[in-house]
């Protein structure tokens, strides 16, 4: 069963702002939360339905140095029904608690109705051809990896379901079977994901993780590029670096958890073949992957310990499973991001030491010992202008279907007058593949619509007239854009 | 020099003398020859006076003709019996002399003409009759609403009499009835349907203009050259653009590429539903009913009313003020 709450709220990239509910009261900032145990955070810290009913309700109450006004009982009465009001505004939010609100997921609703014949997704599921255009839903485990991963948005509609699940779409077993091919070929599949607003580009990385996860996969998951370069969270020069690189221990020791939590499975069988003396813990070899990663209890080491961490699993000759690396919001990773060096220059986002070991391992400088992938999802509606991004991937899709074979395809060329290109950003991608998520055809969006009314959350028939309406509404079966016409519209 | 040769012979005929030296009377015979007498009127007055002519051969002396005898003139023409003529018309002393005139010709032509054959109002010619402002208008007079609607009946009643038996008298007095204006004379121009299987339909609303080729498909929509979600960002609006295929079941037949300028979102999502039912109507004309049900067919004609002076906007009032 997956935790009652997510347990994004609770570990935060920056220690500085308190967890909320009662625990604020005693662990002070300086705490690293993480490490709290984790039978501390399921007691519910913090409750949706009852949160009046959470903290006893107290009156405001003036200091009581302030001895009320000077001229008592002589106050000019300008009114005549004029009284001291009293504004009741309720219990004043902790701080991060509104915030926590706001990014909470809910991943089941005990009011829809649960769809009888809903299966579970099996390891090889999603690569199976004949499963395009059916609902399967997520095992309760995979649920919890991928909540741990934070793969999970706020702004997927998981909570009007029982339980989570998703569609199988072409794109999908398209995907499923490329990452499977190069796992099978000690390969590393190097992709970005783009495509229209809503089209589902974060969840075919949800659904590569989901096939990762159920295939033993590791999955490191940096769920939003612009927490990582919008300087939202500490950072530091790495010593002994030219040109310099910057670390982010909080976020890096944040990652590291995630990492711990979703691939808890696969690290306590994954052993180190090395021995890493330099940590704050001497981790010596053939020690389980999950104690390395258990070193890093405190942001300071966070950084050498992902280090360490990244170099075991990277490490070749070894036995190793296939790793998944994922980025969504890659616009944000392919500019200057908005921290400030030394001399207050703004740093390249790829002199962060964490998006400069994505943008490697992306650009294809590192090699998964097992294979694996390298996925990296762009966004539509957070995402700053990076020119050079938009016509590398341009690029690489003209090049591919000009490849397949389709004719009268202009591979489309630099501006010559534009200055905004980035050649860091040009290397990186020069040899990705891309992948576009477009509408879902008819027969995906009469599955899912099936699903939808199964679960009690379309009240129509579903019909060929009622399928076509909503495809239609939704600019050729854009998925966000059917739920927004279907699930989201209130019709009565 | 005729016509006062004439004159002269015409007060010569009376015995009177109009001349300016009247004051001397000349012999009637000294009057006469000073004449120069045309053959022409020589000849008349021997027929005037054939009696006398024949005793003038005998003796050549001149009598003056005899009296008229007016009753036997009465007898030989009709003359009037009254001292003031009677007008022709009737309705000469109504308010409302030309309208009564045609009312009163329409009554007896309803009475001469009852017995022909009628066909159906609805299968008659349609014809935009006069409203009764434009009938005061054209008639000059303040005609009455009732007398109006009498006549419209009768009117009406005519029209219906078979084409092909309906006599002149009718169709002329019906011609005055008609508004100069036949709206139900035009044609509205059928819409193509071109080499590719495109009909254009144009629609309005408020400021808006849309342009929407409607071709046979599976229900893409473009709007200038945007997906429908990505054009419009409320779901209604994009409700609204597809309505005339939604409402009709047409949704899953049909592509439509459209251009819209001009005017807002709402005013956009409703005329390109004017502009695809019209195209859609190219198609498949039998959908007109069920297109004027879901209110597809009518253009909206309201705008934005403008500004009057003294107000903050059409109507609002300025805040108002104690001083």
């Amino acid at each position: 069963m997956s935790t009652p709450n997510c347990l994004r709220c609770l570990v935060r990239p920056s220690a500085g702002i308190p967890v909320s509910g009662p625990m604020s009261r005693t662990a002070t900032t300086a705490t690293p939360i993480a490490a709290l145990p984790l039978t501390r955070t399921l007691t519910a810290p913090f409750s949706t339905t009852a949160a009046s009913n959470a903290a006893p309700r107290r009156a405001f109450q003036p200091a009581a140095s302030t001895k009320g006004h000077s001229r008592v009982g002589k106050k000019l009465q300008l009114g005549k029904f004029k009284k001291d009001r009293v504004a009741e505004r309720g219990r004043v939010p902790q701080p991060g608690e509104r915030k926590a609100y706001r990014k909470r997921i809910t991943l089941s609703n005990d009011n829809a109705i649960p769809v009888p014949w809903l299966t579970d997704l099996a390891p090889a599921d999603m690569t199976a051809a004949e499963n395009t255009a059916r609902v399967l839903a997520l095992p309760e485990e995979v649920q919890d990896q991928l909540r741990a991963g934070e793969a999970f948005k706020t702004t997927q509609c998981w909570g009007m379901f029982r339980k989570p699940a998703v569609l199988v779409r072409k794109e999908t077993v398209n995907l499923a079977n490329q990452m499977q091919e190069s796992a099978d070929n000690r390969k590393t599949l190097r992709l970005v994901v783009t495509g229209d607003k809503v089209a589902g580009k974060s969840m075919m990385l949800l659904q590569a993780m989901a096939h990762a996860h159920l295939n033993n996969w590791i999955v490191i998951n940096l769920p939003e590029a612009h927490e990582i370069t919008t300087a939202s969270t500490e950072y530091a020069p790495i010593p002994n670096t030219d040109p310099v690189q910057y670390m982010q221990p909080v976020y890096v020791l944040k990652l590291i958890h995630a990492i711990k939590r979703a691939n808890e499975q696969v690290l306590s069988k994954t052993y180190t073949i090395q021995a890493h003396p330099e940590l704050p813990q001497n981790i010596p070899s053939n020690t389980p992957l999950l104690a390395l990663a258990n070193v890093a209890k405190e942001a300071d080491g966070a950084w050498p310990v992902f280090q360490a961490l990244w170099n075991e699993l990277t490490a070749q000759k070894a036995n190793r499973p296939p790793i998944l690396l994922c980025l969504d919001g890659l616009a944000h990773a392919m500019k200057v991001s908005d921290y400030r060096s030394p001399s207050f220059e703004r740093i390249h986002s790829h002199d962060l030491a964490l998006v400069r070991l994505f943008t490697d391992a992306l650009g294809g400088g590192v090699q998964f010992p097992a294979g694996g992938a390298v996925l990296a999802a762009t966004s539509r509606n957070n995402a700053p202008r990076a020119p050079s991004m938009e016509l590398a991937l341009a690029q690489r899709e003209a090049e591919a279907r000009r490849g397949a074979g389709a004719a009268g395809v202009e591979v489309p060329q630099k501006d010559p007058f534009f200055r905004g290109y980035d050649d860091r950003v040009e290397a990186v991608l020069r040899s990705v593949r891309v992948l576009r998520v477009a509408g879902v055809d008819k027969l995906e969006a009469r599955a899912l619509m099936e699903y939808w009314a199964a679960s009690g959350m379309l009240r129509a028939t579903v019909d060929e007239k009622t399928v076509t309406e909503k495809w239609t509404l939704a600019g050729s079966g854009v998925l966000g854009e059917m739920e927004r016409a279907a699930l989201l519209t209130m019709r009565i | 020099m005729a016509s006062s040769s004439r004159q002269g012979l015409t007060s010569a005929l009376r015995g009177v003398s109009t001349r300016p030296n009247g004051g001397q009377r000349q012999p009637l015979e000294q009057q006469f020859q000073s004449l120069q007498l045309t053959p022409a009127i020589v000849h008349r007055r021997c027929m005037a006076s054939q009696y006398n002519g024949r005793r003038d051969n005998r003796n050549n002396d001149i009598t003056a003709a005899p009296e008229f005898d007016f009753g036997s003139f009465a007898r030989k023409f009709a003359l009037a019996n009254y001292a003031r003529p009677v007008p022709v018309s009737p309705s000469y002393f109504s308010r409302t002399p030309s309208f009564n005139d045609r009312y009163l010709t329409l009554e007896k032509l309803f009475r001469a003409y009852s017995n022909l054959p009628l066909i159906p109002a609805a299968d008659a010619e349609r014809i935009a009759w006069k409203t009764l402002a434009d009938l005061r208008q054209s008639f000059g007079e303040p005609v009455k609403a009732t007398d109006y609607v009498k006549c419209l009946t009768i009117v009406k009643r005519l029209h219906q009499i078979h084409p092909e038996l309906k006599p002149d008298a009718v169709k002329s007095a019906l011609q005055d009835f008609k508004r100069d204006v036949q709206a139900f004379l035009n044609v509205t121009n059928p819409i193509p349907i071109d080499k590719f299987g495109r009909a254009l339909g144009v629609g309005k609303r408020k400021s808006s203009i849309a342009r929407a080729f409607v071709v046979e498909g599976d229900g893409q929509v473009l709007v200038n050259g945007k997906t429908l979600p990505d054009y419009f960002g409320r779901v209604h609006d994009r409700e609204s653009a597809v309505w005339a295929l939604h409402s009709t079941d047409r949704i899953d037949k049909y592509n439509v590429w459209a251009r819209v300028e001009g005017g807002g979102t709402t005013g956009q999502a409703e005329a390109l539903t004017l502009a695809i039912a019209k195209a859609l109507l190219a198609h498949e004309p039998a959908l007109k009913p069920a297109l004027r049900r879901a209110g597809c067919v009518t253009r909206d004609p309201r705008r934005v009313e403008r500004k009057k002076h003294g107000r903050v906007k059409a109507r609002k009032g300025f805040t108002w003020v104690k001083r």
